[in-house]
């Protein structure tokens, strides 16, 4: 037996979770494999090293490079660059993490092994599913995979998010941007509204007799009064909603004319961010543990799959109850996760989580503000406990320093998840 | 690191899992550790292998000082772009427990 004389003081409980691990009751190092090394999955490899240093854990990653989103908008609004937002596997690896660069193109959980790509195939006594999201590319006519070499999406950062800023690049000043929001829900929620901003500032600056036409099939968003105060303070007039209720809706979009159609009539822009519908990462699908809106629905105490036992789905895939989808969200989930993981590796019950997200925007150099928010679970599923956004009419000392404070959030995630 | 099998109460005295457990199987009694809940305090406050520039550093952090300023927080009453917010979800205990993990790290 691994397990610790203390744990057997816990036992009363828990013992029931002792059965199914012949494996790791022979004394084996448990094997913990993770896919997806983006927000929740290197932070949940991390930290089940971390609690569990026995623990044989193995990430696997398709991308020799994580290119993160949260910043990403500000190297389309020319105020950073792709060296910024682009990071290695070579620390966690140093953690004792086993990092293998291949793609997971199956899961058996009966057999409890994940096929990869390159042919190899992974055995587990526990497996995190961390893929984010993958695209619907055909929910609205005229739009997919290729089209977004035209129409960019720039939604997973990389090449399309220099797409988008070179198209801005080279667009002409009096130009029309049209920035296409998805419904809910999907990556990021306050991310177009602060991109609209960002690429305001280049504008602005460059091309200013431009304009930017949000097209939105929802009423309402994330920190939407502070994205109206601060485009009306920094870039009036130059940045036009149409939500849902005005016709905001589109119905198709055409990349050859370079027209976008909304219920409310048809627009033509110079350049085009369409955003699509998403769902969770297709390794989810394949693994079973997505419902019908291809979402994962998971216990959110441990964030243990519902539909396959022994599989926790963490960050954009999931189901997280009132969490968003988020970089922060999924950092949070994933540690939860790993401690809830290792418990019932060494046949304990799970601790208590305790989640928590933040998402900065900049709209601006020096124009920041915030949501935040702590989450508990509960049977219902994961709640808010208490949070907020920034204060309308702060001073701009306040959006000064939220800006300054944005960029340690980003140097502490990034400790935290890849570091 | 404390050991994560175990849950720290209110007074900073450790009290084992199983007894947590047995609380929490039948009770609102139910919480998170006070490890479990700074890890999302120092993805912004951060260790300083971080390398946080503006975010003032709470490792080591004064317990008195530190229920001093969350519960100020909380009320309102200290100046604050966000810490106001995020301190509305703590209740005493919790800011207690914190104060007493983060002045030992
Ligand atoms: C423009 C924009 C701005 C954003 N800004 C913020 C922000 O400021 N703050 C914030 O908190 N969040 C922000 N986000 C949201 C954030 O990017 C996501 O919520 C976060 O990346 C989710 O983490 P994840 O681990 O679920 O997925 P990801 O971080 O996307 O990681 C998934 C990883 O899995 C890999 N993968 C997928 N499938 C496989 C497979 N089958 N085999 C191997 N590898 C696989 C992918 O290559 C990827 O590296 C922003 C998003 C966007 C689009
Ligand atoms: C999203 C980032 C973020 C998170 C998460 C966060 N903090 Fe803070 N903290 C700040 C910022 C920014 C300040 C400066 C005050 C302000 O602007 O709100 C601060 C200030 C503080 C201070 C006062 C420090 C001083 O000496 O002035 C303490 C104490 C503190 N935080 C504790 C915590 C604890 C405990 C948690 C977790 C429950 C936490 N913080 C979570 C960003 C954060």
């Amino acid at each position: 037996m691994r397990t610790s004389r203390r744990s057997f003081v816990a036992g009363g409980i828990a013992a029931s979770a002792l059965v199914g691990l012949p494996r790791i009751a022979r004394g084996a190092a448990p094997r913990v494999v993770v896919v997806g090394g983006g927000f929740g999955g290197g932070t949940a490899a991390k930290y089940v090293k971390r609690l569990m240093p026995e623990a044989e854990v193995t990430l696997v990653e398709r991308d020799r490079q994580f290119v993160t989103c949260p910043f990403s908008n500000y190297v389309i609004g020319g105020i950073e660059k792709m060296q910024t937002i682009t990071h290695g596997y070579d620390k966690i690896a140093k953690r004792g993490i086993k990092v293998v660069h291949d793609e997971a193109v199956g899961v058996d959980a009966n057999a409890k092994k994940v096929t990869l790509k390159g042919g190899a195939s992974l055995a587990y006594d526990r497996l995190v599913l961390a893929p984010g999201i993958d695209f619907v590319w055909d929910a609205v006519p005229g739009y997919s995979e290729a089209a977004a070499e035209i129409m960019p999406h720039a939604w997973k950062a990389g090449p399309q998010t220099l797409l988008l800023r070179k198209q801005l690049e080279a667009m002409r000043d009096g130009g029309t941007v049209i920035i296409v929001a998805p419904a809910n829900p999907f990556r990021c929620p306050p991310g177009p509204y602060e991109r609209a901003g960002m690429i305001a500032w280049y504008l602005k600056n460059h091309k200013p007799k431009s304009k930017i036409l949000i097209f939105d099939p929802k009423d309402t968003f994330s920190k939407q009064a502070l994205f109206f105060e601060s485009y009306e303070n920094l870039y009036p007039g130059m940045i036009q909603w149409i939500s849902g209720k005005q016709g905001g809706k589109v119905t198709r979009v055409d990349p050859k004319a370079m027209t976008v159609e909304a219920e409310f009539g048809e627009e033509k822009g110079d350049v085009i961010n369409f955003i699509p519908p998403q769902r969770a990462g297709k390794i989810a699908q394949l693994a079973g543990v997505t419902d019908e809106k291809g979402w994962c629905p998971i216990d959110p105490k441990t964030m243990e799959s519902t539909k396959v036992k022994g599989i926790y789905v963490v960050g954009d895939a999931s189901i997280a109850g009132a969490m968003p989808k988020s970089g922060t969200s999924a950092n949070s989930q994933a540690r939860n996760a790993a401690a809830a993981l290792v418990a019932s590796l060494r046949g304990q019950e799970p601790p208590e989580p305790s989640y928590a997200n933040t998402c900065y925007s900049i709209v601006a150099p020096g124009y920041g503000f915030s949501v935040t928010a702590m989450y508990a679970a509960t049977p219902e599923g994961i709640k808010e406990i208490a949070g907020g956004v920034s204060r309308l009419k702060a001073p701009a000392k306040d959006r000064d320093l939220e800006a300054a404070y944005a960029y340690d959030w980003y140097r502490g995630i990034m400790y935290d998840a890849l570091g | 690191m404390p050991d994560p099998r175990e849950a720290e109460n209110v007074k900073g005295v450790t009290i084992p899992l199983a007894l947590m457990a047995t609380l929490a199987a039948g009770s609102a009694l139910a919480a998170p550790t006070a490890e479990t809940i700074a890890r999302n305090c120092v993805v912004c406050h951060g260790p300083k292998e971080a390398g946080q520039l503006e975010i003032p550093k709470i490792a080591n952090y004064p317990a008195r000082k530190m229920v001093e300023m969350l519960t100020g927080f909380r009320a309102g009453q200290k100046e604050a772009t966000i810490m106001d917010r995020i301190a509305k979800a703590l209740t005493d205990e919790q800011i207690q427990a914190l104060a007493a993990y983060f002045a030992n790290q």
